[in-house]
């Protein structure tokens, strides 16, 4: 209990010191960024350009309470534009993570025969 | 189109678990000339609680090592025109069915037409040969994703221009101006016409401090397409820094009127304030004379 209180209380000061360092990607004042004037084109722009800056931060905590290592998340989202990092930031839990396919595919087939064995289809776990 | 080919050449890095995403990037990252290890790679794109990597940060991470990550159209002749041209592709498949998707990415590096093959750098199988239709079906599963790590500057010879350009934009984002810098030139080289190509120049040399390049690009962009709002309004940014405020008054005037009723209504205003702010008075002396700006 007290370690989970202490472990949020440490993803909020982070994402919190994360915010006020970040930020660094507009180009300058004044200054349209291609990516942005892009989507713009596509007509997604408009909520590219708004959501810009929330994203980011919200981006940055959903990726530590992930387990990301904090010290990467900084150049791992610098490497991304608004637009990504927006689509990103509604989508970072369902979207396709690539991982192993041996593993689960294991684990499937297994989880397939557990159920033929539980409904009485097939015996192949019997005790001897 | 050859009936069948493959890139023997293509380097192999045995996946740990769960980590196809750094492996198949390594994979391509590699074949174009960047020395990079899964290992390196993983704390860039790999996040623990969803155990894999997604695609965005696979186009993160490429951009981060100075390739543009150049993301496929969904259909199947541009994948055989890059292993033509002697690019791997690395791509999304879904091993499993829609309902209980198997998330992986393999490198997909040759194929038979008469033996009706794809042949892939996939986990721990160095040389995996799957049944072109299995393979496509697994790829269509996975939303058709695949891209390509270009180096600065090269182009596919399929390439559509929206699509390069959006891969010069991202490492644009990400910082690297002398990547951006080469790749728009290369897209200026191919498609002259495009304003877009212009306008990703255009904010290259803004953001290297060289207004002059930076005005030519934006009037060439604008005179491309007249009715842009964005392209007016970096106009107008970089006129009012070379002290030229009337032809910045001018370039705003026209962005906002193009801009009503849209988000970028508030980037202009900003602009407008930033100007007014900055610029002392209209009798500033202008930097760019005897130059004609699209009216």
């Amino acid at each position: 209990m007290r370690v989970e209180r202490f472990r949020r209380s440490c993803v909020a000061l982070l994402s919190v010191s994360l915010v006020s360092l970040a930020l660094q990607t507009p180009a300058a004042a004044g200054i349209v960024g291609t990516a942005d004037a892009i989507a713009a084109v596509q007509q997604q722009g408009d909520l590219a350009v708004v959501r810009d800056a929330l994203a980011g931060a919200d981006v940055r905590e959903q990726m530590v309470a992930l387990g990301v290592d904090p010290a990467e998340v900084e150049g791992r989202l610098g490497a991304l534009t608004g637009m990504e990092l927006a689509t990103l930031a509604g989508s970072i839990k369902e979207a396709p993570a690539g991982g192993d396919s041996a593993l689960a595919i294991i684990g499937i087939v297994f989880l397939v025969l557990l159920v033929l064995e539980l409904t009485g289809t097939i015996d192949i776990f019997k005790k001897a | 189109m050859p009936r069948s080919l493959e890139l023997r050449d293509t380097p192999f890095f045995p996946q740990e678990d769960f980590q196809c995403g750094p492996a198949a990037l390594a994979t391509v990252l590699r074949a174009s000339g960047v020395a990079v290890h899964p290992d390196a790679l993983a704390p860039q794109v790999f996040i623990p609680k969803r155990r894999g990597s997604l695609q965005a940060e696979l186009v993160g991470a490429a951009r981060r090592h100075g390739r543009l990550a150049y993301v496929m159209p969904g259909t199947g002749d541009p994948l055989l025109a890059e292993l033509v041209e002697g690019r791997p592709v690395l791509l999304l498949q879904n091993l499993g069915v829609e309902q209980i998707p198997i998330w992986h990415y393999a490198v997909l590096v040759g194929y038979d037409a008469d033996r009706n093959v794809a042949v892939l750098r996939s986990g721990r199988r160095e040389r995996q040969e799957m049944r072109w239709q299995r393979f496509a079906r697994s790829w269509d599963r996975a939303g058709r994703w695949a891209m390509t790590a270009l180096p600065p500057g090269v182009i596919p010879l399929q390439a559509e221009a929206t699509r390069y350009l959006e891969a010069v934009a991202g490492i644009e984002a990400a910082g690297d101006r002398r990547a951006a810098a080469v790749s728009y030139d290369a897209a200026i080289a191919r498609w002259p016409e495009n304003p877009l190509a212009w306008l990703g120049r255009g904010n290259v040399a803004y953001a290297d401090g060289d207004l002059a390049a930076a005005a030519d690009a934006y009037a060439r962009a604008a005179t491309l397409a007249p009715g842009h709002a964005a392209i007016r309004n970096n106009l107008a940014q970089v006129l009012a820094d070379a002290g030229c405020i009337e032809e910045a008054d001018l370039q705003l005037e026209r962005a906002l009127a193009l801009a009503a009723g849209t988000a970028m209504t508030a980037t202009i205003d900003a602009t407008r304030v930033s100007i007014e702010a900055d610029g002392p008075s209209s009798a500033a002396h202008c930097a760019l004379p005897d130059r004609y700006w699209p009216d």
